[in-house]
């Protein structure tokens, strides 16, 4: 009422400071805003990057598998369980894999190699596998004795796309496992120290190979949604009804990386304070120069009868609307410049390598998070920055007050 | 608190005030006894330093005493409690002060409707006072204007019509006309008096100017913090 009226006029009485106190709040909320989407971005970005391209939301592997992988610990009707997997709710979609290692030759060159055996209709459908071929193709549908190689096992072993490859590596029986295959296409998966040395094969054709016919180490499952990842797992769990197959989340199956990725967040955090103590000098800095230049004013209300309490509440409303329209404000600043960068994205000055990855370009993400969290900041700081002010404000004595000539 | 005390509007009685001035005990106040009644029109005066501002002050509670008593409308102000204070000046008291009177954001009638706010007066009532008041006072035309739009023998009239809005027992005013020209001066005088003789409203001001004086009916004149003189006037 009467208190939010004369808070009102009296936060546009000193526009050049009241203009600069907004600015300082509603550059603080847009960085604070731009920092969380950036952050997200960066995160979800990069999660996707992993998740959707390489290993997948969720990992079903033999119990211990992921502890001390070998090729006996597989997994072994993936036939049924596949389809199973895809009356789970969530569930986009799910590619096996046989993973083992041998060594791959071309001509004179030879190279250790991971050999990775995929299903490339599945592979595809999961995780973009016939968007990695960068050169020649992906395999036929049909095994045929083809093999992909990562760029840089290529390099290594200056092989082209026609080559023959040979491999050697040991079957399952124990035998020694030995194949000619031809190169079809080369592979850039994004993990450029990954494709050092993988060879892939058509999963038939490695099933043979190494003598796992129907077998495979890993499938990988793609889900709807980042969120409660463990939800899902665990129902996938419940609905495939074999406790010697484990279904783990990416933060379990990849802790190293979810881990490097909460540091990575703590760092915004920190940001998120810095920007507020700033805000908070700021406001602080304002508030307390106003009250003591309307103290005379303070002291009239006083003495006229004004209680000490409605001239506290008066000063923090004046803040408080201030720190309202920057919000605003801010939010459409933020709202700009969020929506062009997750468009356009930040080009990083050095780009990064991320387990393997490198990123020259993050983008940020639109989200509520980056709304409400730097909204909730401002609006706090701004009142607790003008506690200490209003206090003085309540506490002047309305006799020394207007003495002060 | 009995019947003798219901016209005595102030009884102060040896009331002294020692403030320290960087350690030294500087006396503002050496031992006041003096009673206002209901209705008075009374000019404190006196040198500067003798002690006006401070006797205005420690009177409507907005100041301590150091020795003494005070008594409004018969009760002590040293057993009020701040809260208690705060609305007695509010509810019996109005003030005007040499400058800086008026909340400058608030326009003419808001600053008048101000204390009537305070006191959770109805929307009405409110509306037909300050009317009523500002066209007794020449300000008609003037209700939306902010103070500073406003000369300062208006300002001063404004603070009047706050002062008196709420119908106090007591008007306190610290040389109300220091800031104006004398024929304003004597203006804002002359209009005080009016109100004090058509309503009753008791009014204790202090001043320099002789001319304002010669329009007090009761000259109380300070010396050193002590009461000099105290006389009526026609
Ligand atoms: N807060 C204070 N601290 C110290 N001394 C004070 C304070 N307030 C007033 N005094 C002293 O008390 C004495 C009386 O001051 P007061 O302001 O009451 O005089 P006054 O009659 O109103 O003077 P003027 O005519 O100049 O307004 C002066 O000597 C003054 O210096
Ligand atoms: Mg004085």
């Amino acid at each position: 009422m009467l208190t939010f009226k004369i808070a009102l006029r009296n936060s546009f009485r000193q526009k050049r400071r009241t203009t600069l106190t907004v600015l300082t709040m509603l550059g603080g909320f847009a960085l604070a805003s731009i920092s969380i989407a950036w952050s997200d971005g960066s995160y979800a970005y990069v999660i996707d990057m992993f998740t959707r391209n390489q290993m997948g939301h969720i990992q079903l592997h033999r119990a211990g598998y992921l502890d001390r992988p070998s090729l006996y610990k597989t997994v072994d009707d993936y036939k049924t369980l596949g389809p199973a997997l895809e009356t789970v709710e969530r569930v986009q979609d799910w590619a096996p894999r046989l993973y083992s290692s041998g060594l791959a030759s071309v001509g004179e060159k030879s190279s250790g190699v991971r050999i990775i055996g995929v299903d490339p209709e599945r592979e595809t459908a999961t995780t973009r596998f016939d968007k990695k071929v960068t050169e020649g193709r992906s395999f036929s549908l049909a095994p045929s004795q083809e093999a992909l190689l990562g760029t840089g096992l290529a390099k290594t072993l200056k092989a082209k796309v026609g080559d023959e490859v040979v491999i050697v590596s040991q079957g399952a029986d124990g035998s020694i496992a030995n194949d000619l295959y031809r190169i079809v296409g080369l592979v850039s998966s994004g993990d450029a120290f990954g494709d050092r040395t993988a060879l892939y094969l058509h999963l038939t054709d490695a099933q043979e190979l190494l003598v796992l016919e129907n077998r495979v180490h890993e499938i990988a499952v793609v889900v709807d949604g980042l969120d409660d990842l463990d939800e899902v797992a665990a129902a996938i769990q419940t609905t495939i009804q074999q406790p010697e197959v484990e279904a783990a989340t990416w933060q379990e199956f990849a802790r190293s990386f979810y881990v490097a990725m909460r540091a990575d967040q703590q760092g915004s955090w920190i940001m998120l304070f810095v920007i507020i103590l700033v805000v908070a000098v700021g406001v602080l800095n304002t508030v307390l120069m106003t009250v003591l230049e309307r103290r005379r004013e303070y002291g009239v209300l006083r003495a006229i009868g004004t209680g000490p309490g409605q001239v506290f509440r008066m000063v923090v409303m004046e803040v408080v609307i201030m720190a309202v329209v920057s919000m605003i404000l801010g939010s459409v600043v933020a709202y700009i410049v969020n929506y062009q960068l997750s468009i356009e994205g930040i080009a990083l000055p050095t780009a990064f390598t991320y387990g393997g990855v490198t990123f020259d370009r993050l983008y940020t993400i639109i989200n509520a998070r980056s709304f409400y969290i730097p909204a909730v900041c401002i609006i706090l700081t701004a009142v607790v920055a003008s506690l200490v002010p209003a206090q003085m404000a309540a506490r002047v004595a309305p006799a020394r007050a207007m003495r002060t000539h | 608190m009995n019947a003798d005390n219901d016209h005595k509007v102030i009884i102060a009685e040896g009331v002294t005030k020692e403030y320290s001035d960087n350690g030294l005990p500087v006396m503002a106040l050496r031992g006041i006894d003096l009673t206002i009644e209901q209705g008075e029109f009374a000019a404190i005066v006196g040198p500067s330093g003798s002690g006006k501002t401070t006797f205005l002050n420690v009177v409507s509670g907005l100041d301590s005493i150091t020795e003494g008593s005070v008594r409004l409308d018969g009760k002590l102000l040293s057993t009020m409690s701040g809260r208690e204070l705060s609305d007695y000046r509010r509810d019996r008291i109005g003030f005007i002060f040499q400058a800086y009177n008026l909340i400058p954001v608030l326009t003419v009638e808001e600053n008048v409707e101000y204390i009537m706010l305070l006191q959770g007066i109805d929307k009405k009532e409110r509306h037909r006072r300050v009317r009523d008041l500002l066209a007794q006072l020449g300000l008609d035309g003037m209700a939306d204007r902010l103070p500073s739009r406003l000369s300062g023998g208006q300002q001063q009239r404004v603070a009047v019509a706050r002062a008196i809005v709420s119908r106090p027992a007591l008007v306190l005013a610290d040389e109300p006309t220091a800031n104006l020209d004398s024929k304003t001066a004597l203006d804002l005088i002359d209009m005080m008096r009016r109100l004090n003789e058509e309503s009753g409203v008791t009014f204790v001001f202090s001043t320099h100017d002789s001319m304002i004086m010669a329009r007090a009916r009761r000259l109380i004149v300070l010396k050193d913090g002590r009461i000099d003189r105290d006389e009526a006037q026609a």
